[in-house]
């Protein structure tokens, strides 16, 4: 499992919906800022990077020192998964990130949820969590 | 192989053109030089690539040098062949001749000598000489040439070519150039193939122990530099990379550790541009070449390609990449490198290839998205250009100069130490600069951040540099360091958990181990920070060669100014980009220093740029960083509406990212901006802050011009409570978008709590419609908010749900006017005039209440309210079919009010005021009044035409109704009711019989008016002049009959015995009525709700008292006997002939005095008569006078007829015209109308 890991699903306005301190050591007070930022940053490279392929896992897309941005697009609504990690277990990411999607479309289908809005089900946090220490 | 390479190099440097040899056979090149010159550069040749394909060359320069030139003479043959680049690519001979003998015996020869070396490509000049008139040597010249062709050129290959010096030459020039190009094609295609050969050869070696990758390199980059003296870049550029990669697959080979370099003075400024900055000579190692130089040396090769070919973004995108894995390089050989040398040869290479490709680039020389990317791959050089200027900068004690924001930590604290084997010391006579760093550092105070926020600065630093440092350092042993840290754990753990404070750590320490006169002999103890800095500082004034570049480092103020510029390149290249985060985070860097240069307005532009991204992205964590620093700005600029709505937008983020504490210093920072520093009214969106929905449920439903109240949800996201001077919300209505939207006003101040709070708010009549809630607006002393934002019920943080399409669910609706009540008279059929009697009104609520409701009653003329208590009761609900129904039964049973609630009410000044329960219910009011009449009823003659009519108008009153109701009796409604009144009997009289002793039975018919019954308990007659009753009695009816019950509408008769007589005094007879009187003594019963009933008393009696009875006086006229009369009418027959319509014809009276008239009638007109002709004109049409006298002598027994000229104008039984004498009493004239004619319609034929 990653020793870092910050878990964010961007909504097609660029807002993040859902953030995730996942890996396994303590979430640090002042890293968050760190991750925000890198994390805003990397959506640069997104918006470059996403249109030049139809796959939906855009791989490692940015380095930042020893940490990697991991990026998945979703087709229809345009949300972006991002992962920051320091891992470098690719598949492991991929599987992650095709379950959370799946997640992340069952959310979508819950007639309360309205789309672009923050995820706060506990219950989509328990399961993203529980994918990250399954996967990363 | 190190003269082969000098060699090679002085080559390369003194060659830089093809060259085509000249061979002057005959002393022509001096005239002809000029000329031939001027044929260069050529223009738009092709020459073929490696694969053979023809590549097309804009601009090709070459050089002619003669082949008894020093430059193409004096080589040995074995370097002909490495250096084969430099030798002629053409062979040009120039001859001329002007005899065959000549050219036979010596120029042919000789010409064979010069072009038997088959290396060569060559062709021959024939100059002709001969002058244009000169025929003779013109042809002689042309047969020489004829024979050179034929000796020379071969089917295959044409090798002459002809130039008349004195004539035209038309073609001349074009036959040359492309003879020089095709040899120059052929020689390189040769030796392409030569090279590509001997280059295969070798690097088939290049895994054996005797490869030698300096020979490969004289190859391959003879081979380049062919290409590139060709002009054919491409492939020059490919042969580099070909080197390049060859190189980095041999360099490393195992067991070859060679110098990595890198270690000479100056070294440390890249020289990735500039090939011939060092000379290869000098970097040769054994068999290769030293790494840092040589692949600098490739670079520069590659990028100076690259910029012939005008590819500069190309340059720069390679270059990154390769400052990138070089920079690895440099880290793998940190160790041997001088302090610090990746981090300033970083810095060095990014400047230059910032410089150089900048320099280099045009604005539209590449496609757009190139264009993008060549603009993003410089913001990147800059950008990591930057993090190392910071990290030498932090490490020479700037460190508190560098602004701790997200940007900087991400790319600081990720970024390892420089990690030389030892750090270096501090050198010995260094005591006054560590005291100056000492002193800096117990200076420097972090800027206290606006509104006092407390945060944690994030780290700029991989691990405490104290302790880095140290560790490094060759005598202190780990076991030190400890007591370094002073043996606290977690400061140990340093290297993962990041210092929060390294600067007060720093103190601390100095405090501990600082003593004065103890900085010699730091040897043997830990170093000092301040220490540390100095010595950073002395070893990079070492490594660094570059005069600016440690300028900027020489002072914080050089250090601030090369930041800014970095930052400032970063981001307006960023900003070029597609990357604009990247470019806008910068932005907030260079804020950051504005503001601590107090340019406030410039930093408050920046800030707001970077503060709309990160809002608009909603990436709040980044956004609570520059947000306060944003708010300060605009505070020292007195940007009052820009620092209130920084402190609404700070106050809107989520809790979680302040303190309450901090949380409440903006509260009360609006607070007291609101209430104090304005002077004008400022405007804000507090959208985000204060949000607001209606309450769950259906909305609130209001009749038109109703006014209500509305209760609204409004969340404030203030810490505390706050007080609003007035709030307003607007309404909109969906249904009708021109209005716009209506303001209704919280009357007093609010308070809101933080969370959730209930505004009632009072509500002014509304237009029918579906209204939704608009803006909240109210004022916070001088500050006046809006929020457009509605909640979705929940707490006040979801923001992101205002990006959507908001939920217009209906507050009010008001419904459009209808009518809310009504009132109708609760009896149709008439009541007794002159009786008090009850007036019911059913006042009937349609689905409102009537709540304090007040009816003003407004009775009109003729009509008086009686003093008794007004009357109220529950009506009980009417049934459909009871409705239909009209027997007396089934009305009795559901139409009446069930008189369960009677409620007396008081009638003040015309009002009154409803009872509570009859709010909702359908209620009748009874009303006491009197419909006055003063005129007595008349009896008429049994057959006469009544008029119904008229006497159903005369009993007719209105009553005006004016109920006012609602919630502030703003609904009116009005009615005016009218209600019958009747009296109880009609009464006709006819004279049944007319006995022989004179009396008369006058039968007088009473009708009842009424809908009650009737009883009649006694009955007389006041006869009138002229008549007695017959017998002794007083003409009462014989009392057993009486009570004589009269039910509804139906008809009872009494019989009157009278006869003529006078019975009174002649002075009586004036005060005597002329009309007879009929007396009749009554009762009634009826029920108020059907219609006529007993009179209201004011306090109940009982039904059979006397006082119960009531008296009904009616007038009749009695007419004497015919004889009697005066004057007696008559109608004269009509023609026989029958009455047509539209036939003009006579009618005629007669009138005739039956009696002289004397003394009673002395006054009048005794001899003329009054008449008048009294007909329907619906029926008829009178010509001729309708009226007036005409004269009747007083004598008895005179007679007049009177004329009309008729018409009629109906057919069927008409009665016909009347003629009746006004100024002569009735009962004296005696007249028998004439009954209907039958009128004809004529057919007009």
């Amino acid at each position: 499992m990653a020793s870092t890991a910050c878990f964010v699903i961007v909504s097609k306005n660029d807002i993040p919906i859902y953030e995730a301190e996942v890996g396994i050591v303590p979430k640090k007070e002042d890293a968050a800022h760190q991750h925000q930022f890198i994390l805003h940053a990397a959506l640069d490279i997104v918006q470059d990077l996403a249109w030049t392929t139809s796959a939906m896992f855009l791989k490692a897309i940015d380095r930042f020192n020893d940490l990697v941005v991991s990026v998945y697009v979703t087709a229809v609504i345009h949300a972006r998964l991002m992962l920051l990690h320091d891992s470098r277990n690719d598949d492991g990411i991929k599987s992650f990130f095709q379950e959370v999607h799946e997640l992340y479309i069952k959310t979508l289908m819950n007639p309360l949820y309205l789309p672009g809005s923050r995820i706060t089900s506990s219950h989509f946090d328990t399961k993203v969590r529980a994918l990250a220490r399954k996967y990363l | 192989m190190a003269n082969l390479l000098a060699q090679f190099q002085s080559i390369k440097s003194s060659c830089d053109r093809l060259v085509i040899a000249v061979e002057d056979v005959n002393d022509l090149w001096p005239n002809l030089k000029k000329e031939f010159e001027e044929r260069f550069p050529f223009k738009s040749v092709f020459l073929n690539n490696k694969t053979r394909n023809p590549v097309p060359v804009d601009e090709l320069p070459a050089d002619f040098i003669l082949t008894t030139d020093a430059r193409l003479r004096s080589r040995f043959p074995q370097e002909q062949l490495l250096f084969w680049f430099r030798e002629p690519y053409a062979t040009i001979v120039l001859v001329t001749c002007e005899d065959l003998d000549e050219f036979k015996t010596i120029l042919k020869p000789r010409l064979k000598l010069i072009v038997q070396n088959e290396e060569r490509e060559w062709f021959i000049v024939f100059v002709s000489k001969a002058p244009a008139h000169n025929d003779q040597a013109t042809k002689m010249a042309k047969k020489v040439y004829a024979k050179l062709e034929v000796d020379f050129s071969s089917k295959k290959r044409e090798r002459c070519c002809k130039l008349d010096m004195h004539g035209p030459d038309s073609n001349f020039w074009e036959d040359l150039e492309a003879k020089i190009m095709e040899c120059i094609r052929n020689t390189l295609d040769r030796r392409i193939q030569f090279y590509e050969e001997e280059i295969r050869k070798l690097s088939e070696q290049r895994f054996m122990p005797v490869w030698n990758f300096c020979n490969f390199f004289i190859l391959k980059e003879s081979l380049a530099f062919m290409f590139e003296i060709a002009h054919l870049h491409e492939d020059a550029l490919r042969e580099y990379d070909e080197l390049e990669l060859c190189y980095s697959e041999t360099v490393n080979m195992a067991g070859r550790l060679r110098d990595f370099g890198g270690m000479e003075r100056g070294d440390d400024q890249a020289t990735l541009l500039d090939p011939g900055k060092k000379a290869l000579t000098q970097i040769v190692q054994d068999d290769s070449f030293r790494e840092f130089e040589f692949r600098q040396y490739l670079f520069a090769c590659q990028a100076k390609l690259l910029f012939k070919l005008s590819r500069p973004f190309e340059v720069a995108a390679r270059g990154y990449s390769f400052i990138i894995s070089f920079s690895k390089a440099l880290a793998l050989h940190e160790s041997t490198l001088p302090f610090c040398m990746r981090e300033v040869w970083v810095i060095t290479a990014c400047l230059a290839l910032i410089d150089a490709t900048a320099s280099h680039y045009k604005d539209g020389l590449a496609a757009p998205d190139m264009e993008k990317e060549f603009y993003r791959v410089q913001g990147e050089l800059f950008t990591l250009c930057r993090t190392k200027f910071l990290r030498l900068a932090y490490l020479i004690g700037y460190g508190s100069s560098i602004e701790r924001s997200p940007v900087n930590s991400a790319s600081l604290s990720m970024l390892p130490w420089p990690k030389p084997t030892v750090w270096p010391s501090l050198p010995p006579d260094a005591s006054t600069e560590v005291l100056a760093k000492e002193k800096m550092i117990l200076q420097e105070s972090p800027r206290p951040k606006h509104f006092g926020i407390q945060r944690k600065p994030l780290p700029l630093e991989p691990s405490v540099l104290l302790r880095e440092a140290n560790r490094r350092r060759a005598t202190l042993s780990a076991g030190n360091l400890f007591e370094l840290l002073d043996g606290r754990p977690n400061a140990i753990d340093g290297s993962v958990q990041m210092s929060p404070l390294p600067k007060v750590n720093a103190m601390s320490m100095s405090r501990t181990y600082s003593s004065p006169g103890n900085f010699d002999g730091s040897i043997d103890r830990p170093m000092r920070l301040a220490e540390i800095y100095v010595s950073s500082e002395h070893a990079l004034q070492n490594t660094i060669s570059d005069v600016n570049l440690w300028k900027s480092l020489s002072s914080v103020k050089e250090f601030e100014q090369k930041y800014l510029d970095l930052s400032k390149g970063a981001a307006n290249n960023y900003h070029s980009s597609w990357w604009k985060r990247h470019g806008v985070v910068l932005d907030g860097e260079i804020a950051a220093v504005y503001l601590k240069h107090e340019k406030y307005d410039l930093a408050a532009k920046l800030y707001e740029k970077v503060c709309a991204l990160y809002a608009g992205e909603g990436w709040e964590n980044l956004l609570s960083e520059v947000l306060p620093n944003l708010a300060e700005c605009q505070k020292i600029l007195s940007d009052q509406a820009g620092y209130l709505s920084s402190c609404v937008r700070l106050l809107s983020l989520d809790k979680g990212l302040f303190l309450t504490k901090e949380r409440q210093a903006f509260q009360s920072e609006v607070v007291r901006l609101a209430h104090s520093e304005m002077e004008r009214p400022v405007p804000l969106d507090v959208s985000s802050l204060i949000t607001f929905s209606g309450n769950p449920g259906p909305p609130l439903e209001l009749c038109d011009g109703d006014p209500g109240i509305l209760s609204v949800t409004v969340w404030s996201g203030f810490p505390d409570d706050i007080t609003l001077e007035s709030l307003s919300l607007t309404l909109t209505a969906t249904n009708n978008t021109d209005e716009g939207s209506k303001q209704i006003k919280s009357s007093d101040a609010t308070m809101l709590k933080p969370g959730r709070n209930t505004i009632i708010l009072s509500l002014p009549p509304q237009k029918p419609g579906l209204y939704v809630l608009g803006v909240l607006t109210g004022q916070i002393g001088q500050l006046r908010f809006r929020s457009h934002s509605f909640s979705k019920g929940g707490p006040a943080d979801t923001d992101d749900f205002m990006s959507y399409e908001k939920p217009t669910r209906p507050i009010l609706k008001v419904s459009k006017p209808r009518s809310l009540v009504d009132l109708a008279a609760a009896v149709s059929s008439a009541l007794l005039i002159n009786e008090p009697q009850w007036v019911g009104i059913i006042v009937r609520p349609i689905n409102y209440s009537l709540r304090g409701a007040v009816l003003h009653i407004d009775t009109g003329p003729g009509l008086r309210i009686e003093k008794h208590g007004i009357e109220i009761q529950k009506l009980a609900t009417v049934s459909p079919n009871a409705a239909n129904s009209d027997t007396p039964q089934s009305s009795e049973k559901d139409g009446s009010p069930v008189a369960d609630e009677v409620k007396q009410l008081t009638l003040i000044d015309g009002r009154i005021e409803l009872v509570e329960w009859a709010s909702n219910i359908t209620s009748v009011l009874w009303i006491p009044v009197r419909a006055i009449s003063d005129e007595l009823p008349k009896g008429t003659p049994a057959g006469a035409v009544v008029s119904q009519r008229q006497s159903v108008v005369d009993g007719l009153r209105t009553i005006a109704l004016k109920l006012e109701f609602g919630v502030s009796h703003n609904q009116i409604f009005e009615k005016t009711i009218a209600v019958h009144f009747t009296d109880p009997f009609h009464v006709s009289t006819c004279v049944s019989d007319k006995c022989n002793d004179g009396t008369m039975l006058l039968q007088v018919i009473l009708q009842s008016q009424v809908k009650a019954s009737l009883t009649v308990y006694d009955a007389w007659l006041d006869l009138q002049d002229g008549f007695v009753h017959a017998g002794k009695g007083d003409g009462r009816p014989t009392s057993n009959f009486f009570p004589l019950i009269v039910s509804p509408k139906s008809k009872a008769g009494i019989l009157f015995s009278i006869c003529l007589g006078n019975t009174l005094v002649k002075d009586e007879i004036k005060e005597l009525r002329p009309d007879s009187i009929l007396n009749i003594r009554y009762g009634i019963s009826g029920c108020r709700t059907l219609g006529a009933h007993s009179p209201v008393a004011e306090e109940p009696i009982a039904a059979d008292d006397d006082s119960q009875r009531l008296t009904f006086r009616s007038a009749l006229v009695l007419q004497q006997p015919v004889l009697n009369p005066c004057l007696a009418v008559g109608f004269l027959p009509l023609p026989s002939s029958g009455l047509r319509v539209g036939q003009l014809m006579t009618m005629k009276w007669r009138v005739e005095r039956l009696k002289d008239l004397e003394e009673n009638m002395a006054s009048q007109n005794h001899d003329k008569v009054l008449y008048e002709v009294i007909a329907n004109y619906e029926n008829w049409m009178i010509a001729g006078r309708k009226r007036g006298y005409v004269a009747l002598s007083t004598k008895q027994g005179s007679r007049v007829e009177i004329t009309i000229l008729c018409l009629p104008l109906v057919a069927g039984y008409v009665r016909p015209p009347q003629l009746g004498l006004p100024e002569v009493d009735e009962a004296n004239i005696s007249c028998n109308p004439p009954g209907p004619h039958l009128i004809c319609f004529v057919q007009m034929v």
